[in-house]
């Protein structure tokens, strides 16, 4: 099942790449291939136990010399992500293209960086983690570059570019990984149950810097952040959603299953200091986005602000081996939450800002004003996502971040002191924004601005009637996640 | 079961909006009626005891219970809700009228659960969506710019003190394990001394104390309707209530009690001063509240909470009319100006109305706001002879801007009225007024031994004290009307302090948060150019490739081609950039460390081999993925 959530984009992918199809038959198949992909993985999930460790696995083996082999399996920290990024996927590729060249590549792309995603979260096997982890890198580079605007193509590349440059990182550390293995195994499964680099030298602590720092470009931490704004404002709305929400998972995601889980020890060691580059990162990207006069900018600085809450989590979760279980738990649990919260919330805030330009081809939020009247259903779903975004309690970025400060508290009280400030800054720039766009007078040149059209609403309607359900009744979100379990898992 | 008490009122408020402008009175009875099935929730809920109970998370259970002191204020919210609905759909403008109401209601509901809570986490969540409720309420009239911008100052504010409200529940589960109440009572030390303070300063921002205050002057911008629920029944309230509610497991923290009756004796003076300058009808008001907040705080600073709740009730009791009837003068006016009005002869009816809340407000005997206005006077009287006087002192202060309010709103100035109230509105302000004069059954003293709470004992002699410098405190307040000059006063806006904290706070964060955004584009931003430098010549090898990308000739047959031949590129790119790095960073790391720095450089050149194998492989991969397309 799960490999088939895998395949599915991947070979309608190629279809879509050689079949001459007109582009209402390519939207059809991308729809049609990423709504099956996510029902597969809801089918999945109608079996799967709560906190009983890897399932649904399959296991085919490819390169046995090297203990590579096709192994996939969901636990509850892949899950919950698999499954959002399914939905967001489904969502951005309903959404309606910005600029309609060349459509049957761009679905085709889409549906390519679909495989990729769910691939990386659903894999158990460390080589095609980054093999998948490289090819999420290709297909966002021509999302951007190609149906991009403004100067996308030199952003397009800046982004690759650095975020290669971590994934090598990433790779040189696995490599480093699993060479100490003996016999010689990528099996994620039998990595967390070895814990390679238990009781080494300093070369553990070079390992785990190559892992901390690759997935920090990718989360994106401080002060490796700044391929983000510029990837965010030239890509097309969808690609912007799916960029925040489901790619930069991908970092915090590596970092809680490799790092954390297999290098508990180490991990430990440097807990502290993640913590503070993820105090930090909380500060510097809602400060910075404060002063964001562009739209998508400001949107793109506070996912560096809403990722440190979800780094903060998961350095609390290994900040030890023994104690405060209850407290770690939280933490990492309130760090999955806020991975797909901020999923769905930033998902959502980037469709609307790209409903923005394909109307207005402007982000500056200095020519907005005044829409709140001719556009009520926009001002309502970004009003909706803002205040999650910023934490208000009923919907779900409250519930990460409550858990999230809670854990943290018990582990390092400054930390989360300090790290509150946060609450106040995105609560003070979403406010603002919204003031911007909505209220206010209205710019003449902005008169015949249509709201959301019926395609655009539902999509919306469904990724924030989760953010909504989260909020209000999170139990049976956390119950899949089991963060005990996951921090047990491998005998602590 | 007593989720319904906070759900009702919500789901409905929500509907209402949701459906949209309408004719007033089918609005009005559809919010008027959900107020009242409220109430009749919140008299069955205390009399038959009902709790609520909800698995949250795993851990965090949401728990509801009324105490008698927090049936008494649920019982309060949608009483004064009501009045105050009814006003509101005869009064306020038609467009936008449901969603108006419907957020009163939404925060009548919001409220109660912030009144009924019995955990920390559900006090936050109900004390979090009244902020929200705040913003939208006082920036209801969305297309004059100033008012949005009123209710993110609100909002931020208060959501400042929230912070407290964090802290403390943080520092409760570290140190108790739960986040209920009754874990408050396991608390000692710092946690508990954090988890105390910051409930203070929780309440402290809701209900406009101190450094707060100012936000009460910039929600004045919302329609008078949500000026007057906001102050009578619900956020600003609910500061008060908060501290009462807490009392009991707070006073052994050191230096709890002390800080909660300085906050409220130094606000009830400078509020009192600043009401007694101010020639804004709606700001006048909102000082007043401040300072008849401070005045709650001196009671549980006191240690008698439920001497504030009293005074909470007969607050809301009279200075939801006040509001109300600010708004009809203001209506007459066309700005809240005092020095525009003057409805004796006009409007006779509403004078009258407003002077008997105007007297509650000055606590005039035999009206109930006096009384529990004297308890607290006692209850502070036992603290010391000092602190009874300031007490007093702030009395007089009441008295003189209650009587200022009314002279130059409803005394016999002679202007003549641009709109009428409608009848709906007066009935109101009456049923509100009638209610301070009702509750003036506090001063029988059966009454007195039947309520639930410690009341201090009282000496006829600090009475009678009290009581002649509320006399003089009227007289006061009416010299000074009948002598106003229309000069405007400096102080009269909050004594300096928004200048104080824009100059000093917003502009210094603004100014700060540019330069912190031109740093990140400009310093760490450069650590990537550098690198792109240098690939930038690398890349020229494979310009060929992106040129034929940018042009988009839209050549079907290239399509597959300019993909391969792109990833191709890319691969070429990421080879010559990794070869940089392959070298560049574990060589810097090593030097850093000094530590096994030729043995890390060993580890790392020995795997490069197998790096660009595995990169071949994936992008191989990823070419044939694209081109054959099965696998």
């Amino acid at each position: 099942m799960l490999t088939f959530a895998i395949l599915l984009p991947f070979t309608a992918a190629a279809a879509l790449a050689i079949l001459p199809l007109p582009t209402g038959a390519s939207r059809g198949i991308a729809i049609a291939s990423s709504a099956l992909a996510l029902l597969s993985l809801i089918v999945v999930w109608t079996r799967f136990t709560p906190g009983g460790g890897f399932q649904s696995v399959q296991e085919l083996p490819w390169i046995p010399a090297l203990g590579v082999a096709w192994r996939v399996g969901v636990d509850g920290i892949s899950l919950p992500l698999a499954l959002m990024s399914g939905l967001l996927f489904v969502s951005a590729i309903a959404w309606p293209m910005e600029r309609e060249v060349n459509a049957r590549q761009y679905y085709a792309w889409f549906l390519f960086l679909e495989g990729a995603a769910l691939g990386l979260f659903l894999t158990l096997d460390l080589l095609i983690f980054y093999v998948f982890f490289d090819l999420g890198l290709v297909g966002m580079y021509f999302l951007i570059g190609r149906w991009g605007h403004g100067d996308a193509q030199r952003s397009a590349l800046k982004f690759f570019l650095y975020t290669l440059a971590g994934s090598l990182l990433i790779l040189l550390a696995i490599i480093a990984l699993v060479l100490i293995t003996d016999p010689l195994t990528f099996d994620m499964r039998a990595l967390i149950a070895i814990q390679p680099v238990a009781g080494m030298d300093v070369r553990a602590g070079l390992i785990l810097l190559g892992f901390v720092l690759g997935f920090a470009i990718k989360t994106p931490l401080f002060p490796v952040h700044t391929w983000l704004p510029p990837a965010h404002v030239d890509a097309p709305g969808p690609a912007s959603a799916i960029l925040a929400g489901v790619l930069l998972k991908m970092g915090t995601y590596g970092l809680v299953r490799i790092p954390l889980q297999m290098m508990r020890e180490t991990f430990a060691t440097y807990a502290l200091a993640i913590g503070i580059v993820a105090l930090i990162s909380i500060l510097w990207g809602s400060i910075v986005a404060f002063a964001q006069e562009n739209l998508k900018r400001r949107i793109a600085y506070t996912s560096v602000n809403h990722m440190g809450y979800a780094v903060l989590g998961i350095a609390v979760a290994g900040s030890a081996l023994a104690g405060q279980e209850a407290a770690r738990d939280l933490a990492l649990t309130g760090a999955v939450v806020e991975m797909v919260a901020h999923g769905l919330i930033t998902g959502a805030l980037f469709l609307i800002a790209g409903a923005f330009w394909a109307r207005t081809q402007e982000y500056e939020l200095g020519r907005y004003g005044g829409l709140a009247g001719n556009a009520p259903r926009m001002m309502a779903t970004m009003g909706l996502a803002s205040f999650a975004s910023l934490g208000l309690p009923g919907l779900a970025g409250f519930v990460a971040e409550v858990q999230i400060f809670i854990g943290a508290f018990a582990v390092w009280p400054w930390i989360a002191a300090i790290g509150l400030l946060g609450l106040i800054v995105t609560a003070a720039l979403f406010l603002g924004m919204l003031q911007r766009i909505f209220f206010g007078d209205r710019p003449p040149a902005l008169a015949g601005f249509a709201d959301l059209s019926r395609v655009e609403l539902g999509i919306l309607a469904a990724i924030l009637a989760l953010v909504v359900l989260i909020g209000v009744w999170p139990a049976w979100l956390l119950d899949m996640i089991g963060a005990g379990a996951a921090l047990a898992f491998g005998g602590v | 079961m007593l989720f319904a008490l906070p759900l009702f009122p919500a789901v409905i408020g929500l509907l209402l909006w949701a459906s949209g402008d309408g004719p007033r009175l089918r609005l009005g009875f559809w919010a008027v009626s959900a107020a009242a099935v409220t109430l009749l929730l919140a008299a069955l809920a205390a009399v038959q005891n009902w709790v609520g109970g909800f698995v949250w998370a795993p851990g965090l259970d949401l728990r509801l219970a009324l105490t008698p002191l927090s049936a008494v204020v649920a019982i309060t919210v949608p009483a004064v809700a009501m009045p105050v609905l009814i006003f509101a759909a005869a009064h306020e403008e038609a467009r936008g009228l449901a969603r108006l109401l419907g957020l009163m209601l939404v925060f009548c509901g919001a409220m109660q659960l912030a009144v009924a809570a019995d955990d920390l986490l559900s006090l936050l969540i109900g004390w979090e969506v009244m902020g929200f409720c705040s913003w939208a309420l006082i920036g209801h009239h969305w297309r004059d710019a100033a008012t949005p911008a009123s209710g993110r100052y609100a909002f931020v504010t208060t959501r400042i003190g929230d912070l407290g409200l964090f802290l403390a529940l943080m520092s409760t589960w570290t140190g108790a394990g739960g986040l209920d109440y009754a874990a408050l009572g396991r608390l000692e030390g710092l946690p508990l001394a954090v988890a105390a303070f910051g409930v203070l300063a929780a309440a402290g921002a809701k209900a406009g104390q101190g450094p707060f205050a100012p936000w009460l002057f910039r929600a004045m911008d919302g329609p008078s309707s949500v000026s007057a629920l906001l102050h009578a029944a619900t956020m600003v309230a609910a500061g008060a209530y908060l501290l009462a509610r807490l009392q009991p497991w707070f006073t052994l923290a050191p230096g709890w009690s002390g800080s909660v009756l300085a906050l409220g004796l130094v606000t009830a003076l400078a509020g009192g001063a600043v009401a007694v300058m101010q020639g804004h009808a709606k700001k006048l008001l909102a000082a007043s509240t401040s300072a008849q907040m401070g005045l709650m705080f001196v009671a549980v600073g006191a240690g008698y909470p439920g001497v504030a709740v009293a005074h909470l009730v007969a607050h809301a009791a009279f200075k939801a009319p006040l509001f109300l009837s600010a708004g009809i003068a203001g209506n007459a006016a066309g700005s809240y100006r005092l020095h525009h009005m003057g409805y004796l002869r006009a409007l006779p009816w509403v004078a009258g109305l407003t002077a008997l809340s105007a007297l509650a407000l000055a606590a005039v005997p035999p009206l109930g706001a006096a009384w529990s206005k004297e308890q607290i006077v006692t209850a502070a009287m036992h603290e010391s002879l000092w602190l009874g006087t300031a007490v007093m002192l702030a009395g007089l202060l009441s008295a003189a801007y209650a009587a200022r309010f009314w002279w130059l709103a409803y005394g016999p100035g002679g202007a003549t009225p641009e709109a009428e109230p409608h009848w709906c509105e007066i009935l109101a302000l009456g049923a509100m007024a009638l209610a301070c004069v009702g509750l003036g059954i506090l001063w029988v003293s059966p009454v007195q031994d039947a309520l639930p709470i410690r009341l201090p004992e009282a000496l006829s002699l600090e009475t009678v004290v009290s009581l002649a410098l509320v006399a003089f405190g009227l007289l006061a307040g009416l010299t000074l009307a009948r002598r106003e000059n229309t000069a405007k006063l400096q102080a009269a806006d909050w004594l300096g302090l928004p200048a104080l904290i824009d100059g000093g706070i917003v502009r210094l964060f603004e100014r700060f948060a540019t330069l912190a955004a031109r740093l990140d584009d400009v310093v760490l931003d450069a650590i990537p150019r550098g690198v792109a430098a240098g690939a930038h010549y690398v890349a020229r090898g494979g310009r060929r490739a992106f040129g034929l990308m940018q042009a988009d000739r839209g050549l079907l047959d290239a399509a597959v081609w300019q993909v391969a031949a792109a990833t191709r590129a890319l691969a070429r790119l990421g080879e010559s950039l990794g070869e940089r790095l392959a070298d560049g960073l574990p060589e810097g790391t090593a030097r850093i460390t000094g530590r096994s720095g030729a043995d890390a450089r060993r580890l790392q050149t020995g795997l490069s081999h197998h790096y660009y194998a595995i990169f071949t492989i994936g992008a191989a991969l990823a070419i044939l993925l694209l081109i054959i397309g099965s696998l």
